[in-house]
């Protein structure tokens, strides 16, 4: 997971290939360290009986600004040097608290090539210790055909 | 229940005025950063290939804060007991939806990834309403809001795109 040097090729990945990342248990230390990285004050990431009495919610909220980081970093360490995170996407359908071990999933759905790279699309979420899933969506890496190809990115002609 | 109406219905399109983050990219908050996500990529501090050091990915979105002379929410709101803490802009810059007393979740997010920004880059933004819909839910109607952001340096390189969708119900 952590090997950026090693290029990997299109070629060398299957549909069906599944990988991930886990993170945690999650303590309260982690999600105070998060917030004050973003200088997000939410109390229900800190506040114990602010995020239980007044928003009624079943503990201290894991934001979901830091669970999407898990999903971006599995794909783009799985991306390695040569290839290139192009796209994810994901909807926040469950609620993870303080003390859950997630785990950042990926497994490869489609394959596609173009004439100097290929697209690799995901299905992926987010699951905690008991396997219920929070965060399900999709990603697509590209990655290069040949060892010397150059990293391919997206145009990013839409933007202004 | 009918939750869209034309008032609502106008702010598709609406735009914010770009908006340039306080700060460069630091080496200290792109430290603290990554340390915080738990993701010790070496390229962070070294950078790659002769180039600059990179910030992880999704960095620039969370350099739109509260610059220095700022009001001081949070010592304003000391003494209310309803204060969630919340002092960033989640409508991104955009006017807010004359929804009323409807709740805003957050619903999900697509990020278009162009490049990384860079050590000492300064970062801009710009959002739009890209559309607003309703929809019947298990627990009744509700509005899908779709907001576009685009994040690009100074000189105009695109960094991100992404598309927030808050649930208002």
């Amino acid at each position: 997971m952590n090997d950026m040097t090693a290029p990997r090729l299109f070629d060398s990945v299957a549909v069906g290939d599944r990988i991930e990342l886990t993170k945690g248990p999650l303590t309260e230390a982690h999600l105070m360290r998060w917030s004050a990285a973003m200088e997000n004050w939410h109390r229900i990431h800190y506040d114990h009986p602010f995020s239980v009495g007044h928003e009624k919610l079943p503990g201290l909220l894991i934001s979901g600004s830091l669970k999407q980081q898990f999903i971006v970093q599995l794909l783009s360490r799985w991306a390695g040097s040569a290839g290139w995170l192009v796209s994810a996407s994901f909807q926040f359908r469950a609620m993870n608290v303080v003390g859950e071990t997630l785990t950042a999933w990926a497994e490869v759905k489609d394959l596609s090539s173009g004439a100097d790279h290929g697209l690799v699309t995901f299905d992926l979420g987010i699951r905690n210790g008991a396997g219920k899933e929070s965060t399900p969506g999709s990603g697509v890496v590209s990655l290069p055909l040949v060892a010397t190809a150059a990293v391919v990115r997206p145009a990013a002609g839409g933007l202004a | 229940m009918t939750l869209l109406n034309d008032e609502i219905l106008s702010f598709v399109g609406v735009e914010s005025p770009e908006v340039e983050a306080p700060n460069p990219v630091e080496s200290s908050e792109v430290r603290r950063y990554a340390q915080a996500i738990m993701d010790d990529d070496p390229r962070y501090v070294a950078g790659e290939g002769g180039e600059a050091p990179i910030a992880p990915l999704l960095f620039p979105t969370h350099m739109f804060r509260a610059a220095f002379g700022s009001p001081d929410v949070l010592s304003a709101r000391a003494e209310d007991p309803d204060f969630d803490g919340g002092v960033a802009l989640s409508s991104r810059g955009l006017p807010d939806l004359p929804t009323r007393n409807l709740v805003r979740l957050n619903g999900g997010v697509k990020v278009d990834f162009f490049d990384h920004a860079r050590l000492g880059e300064r970062v801009r933004m710009k959002s739009r309403y890209a559309s607003i819909t309703e929809r019947e839910g298990s627990k009744g109607a509700m509005l899908l809001v779709l907001i576009d952001t685009d994040y690009y340096t100074s000189d105009d390189r695109p960094l991100l795109r992404v598309q927030n969708t808050g649930i208002y119900r």
